[in-house]
């Protein structure tokens, strides 16, 4: 038989006749897709097609009710841009709100840390009661500090008041040149616990031999910290940032208690104003086309963490 | 012998330490005092909140605040939130554990994509799936339903449960589950019999990580719950709020009614918080 003959005689086409092991292996390469089944199915609809579907409404004018559809491209991004003067607002209150939140929870978070990760008596007591606003809701932590801001009756201005401050008291809330600022405040308050307990955690890991051997060699402790500890706690430094400017940027629930985007919506952020725009003034094609881009602001930090949580798998 | 003294200080490690003490004691009291405000507020009378202030304290306890904001809603919000929890929690571990399982220890090839896929759900912000899940949630008539409400939350519950879970299984040894699988077990016994008793630590943390935020929650609620007998703690809160704005003493009452719950997991479990969430970032 030549080579030829070889190449043309014909392979046989019929598959193989399934052996036990071969269903075997069909069935277990199967079987990761029928435990994922259920979490990936509730997951889709909910969160990931919704997400794909907004995208492809913010490019049509629509009330939200009528059948039509309005195809207009880019209009609705241009309007935002050009003639939506609260996105405006929004986008820099969403911007001084973001950097708030990357210097102020996570300094204090790393600080008190610090502060709490030696055992001494009662350490644990401190860390509860600096962790603990971190459990409450944000609509509750919301409601509370309103209490403290109230212009006459609120715990603010009355100490101000009796610590001889009388100039300094404000209408906190309504008044629009600052009402941004306390909301941030009591915003802080809430999102410290999460920063301190990722330190703490991230401490922990830093062995005590290293800042013995920095203190042989004569380190003082700011020294330590800036030479030894800080360098050790990077990652966690990196993963405190990124969730911090996420939780930031999905903040929501407590500016609709504490200003519900007022006075002259000077307190709306994009989260907040996307729900005003679509709930309320039925212009759905502008909300989503809000929800898109505050979920754009957001990749700028979620892509650096995805990419760290999926590392080296 | 002078030297080390001034090493030390001026001041003697005694004082050093009060000073220490006193100093944390402080903050701790400042950061505290919006707790301390809401109690003090739920315990007097409104009388005694306008004349004397948000932190004096009480002339005397008033507890009828309690039971008055319990029978004017509170008592319906609270047990629209256990409902709610409690279906949402157990259901959202099962199923992310399944998943997580199947991303650590089955031989899955896309396995790596296929969580990639799954945390965008971290970082998406709520308002992107709010339009969509509406218009969704009309056509299943699930609009205004505990049911509705629950299926949302099992849902966005899922990446954060497979984030914490996955992180978890991991550290499993490979070896049990092979010695496992050569013993001719499948792996949905090994599942239930070997990984999720092992993972009991990890199951904990999420069931009050899960619990909390499942407790908490507040937009989703807002948009899809109507009706005010089905709404829940967060979202009635609010509403009690812009409805009987001035009754502080029993506004603080139900805030406190509401928080309850959390002081009691938050003080018996702590420790699972700590490793929960140190859990979601390795």
């Amino acid at each position: 038989m030549t080579a030829l003959q070889q190449l043309a005689k014909p392979k046989p086409l019929r598959p193989r006749p399934p052996t036990p092991q071969r269903v075997r292996d069909d069935y277990l390469r199967f079987l990761p897709w029928v435990f994922l089944t259920p979490a990936l199915a509730i997951y889709s609809v909910v969160v990931v097609y919704p997400m794909v579907y907004s995208s492809y409404l913010s490019l049509f004018r629509w009330d939200g009710i009528s059948p039509t559809k309005v195809f207009v491209g880019l209009q609705n991004y241009v309007t935002l841009f050009t003639q939506n003067e609260v996105f405006w607002i929004a986008l820099r209150n969403n911007a001084v709100w973001l950097v708030a939140a990357l210097l102020l929870p996570t300094s204090i978070g790393l600080g008190l840390a610090l502060l709490l990760n030696s055992k001494f008596r009662g350490s644990h007591v401190f860390r509860s009661i600096f962790y603990f606003p971190a459990v409450l809701s944000l609509a509750v932590v919301g409601l509370i500090w309103t209490w403290i801001y109230h212009p006459d009756l609120g715990l603010l201005n009355q100490a101000l008041t009796a610590s001889g401050l009388k100039g300094f008291t404000r209408n906190w809330l309504s008044d629009p040149q600052i009402a941004l600022y306390p909301v941030i405040i009591a915003a802080t308050w809430s999102a410290v616990g999460l920063p301190m307990l990722l330190y703490l955690a991230g401490l922990q890991t830093i062995p005590e031999e290293l800042h013995e051997a920095a203190k042989i060699d004569g380190a003082g402790p700011i020294r330590r910290f800036v030479h030894v500890t800080f360098p050790l706690l990077r990652e966690t430094t990196l993963i405190v940032l990124a969730i911090t400017a996420i939780n930031a940027l999905k903040a929501y629930d407590i500016v609709y208690a504490m200003t519900n985007g007022g006075p002259a919506n000077k307190t709306q952020l994009l989260s907040t104003w996307m729900y005003f725009l679509t709930y309320n003034y039925n212009q759905v094609g502008l909300g989503t086309a809000i929800a898109v881009v505050l979920f754009s602001l957001t990749l700028i930090f979620a892509i650096p963490y995805i990419r760290f949580m999926t590392r080296k798998t | 012998m002078n030297e080390t003294i001034a090493k030390k200080g001026i001041l003697p490690h005694q004082s050093k330490v009060a000073l220490f003490y006193f100093a944390l004691v402080l903050a701790a009291l400042i950061w505290f005092t919006p707790v301390i405000t809401l109690v003090l507020t739920a315990l007097k009378d409104a009388g005694d909140f306008a004349r004397n202030g948000a932190f004096s304290l009480p002339k005397w306890i008033r507890w009828e605040n309690f039971s008055e904001a319990w029978e004017t809603g509170v008592k319906n919000y609270f047990w629209n939130s256990v409902i709610v929890t409690s279906v949402k929690v157990p259901i959202g571990i099962v199923i992310e554990s399944l998943a997580a399982f199947a991303l650590t220890h089955m031989h899955f090839k896309w396995a790596d994509r296929v969580f990639t896929y799954i945390l965008i759900g971290l970082i998406v912000p709520i308002q992107m799936t709010l339009v969509p899940l509406t218009l969704l949630m009309n056509v299943l008539n699930l609009i205004d339903t505990l049911p509705g409400l629950t299926f949302l939350y099992i849902g966005f519950g899922v990446p954060f449960g497979v984030l914490v879970m996955r992180g978890f299984f991991r550290t499993i040894p490979t070896a049990i589950i092979e010695a496992a699988r050569i013993d001719g077990a499948s792996y949905l016994r090994i599942f239930f019999r070997i990984a999720l008793p092992l993972a009991l630590p990890a199951v904990v943390s999420l069931c009050i990580l899960d619990g909390v935020a499942t407790w908490n929650e507040f937009i989703l609620a807002q948009i899809f719950l109507r009706s005010d007998e089905l709404r829940t703690l967060p979202l009635g809160l609010v509403q009690f709020s812009t409805q009987f704005s001035t009754q502080y003493d029993q506004l603080a009452a139900a805030v406190l009614i509401s928080v309850v719950p959390i002081v009691l997991v938050f003080l018996f479990f702590q420790r699972y918080f700590v490793s929960g969430m140190a859990g979601s970032v390795k």
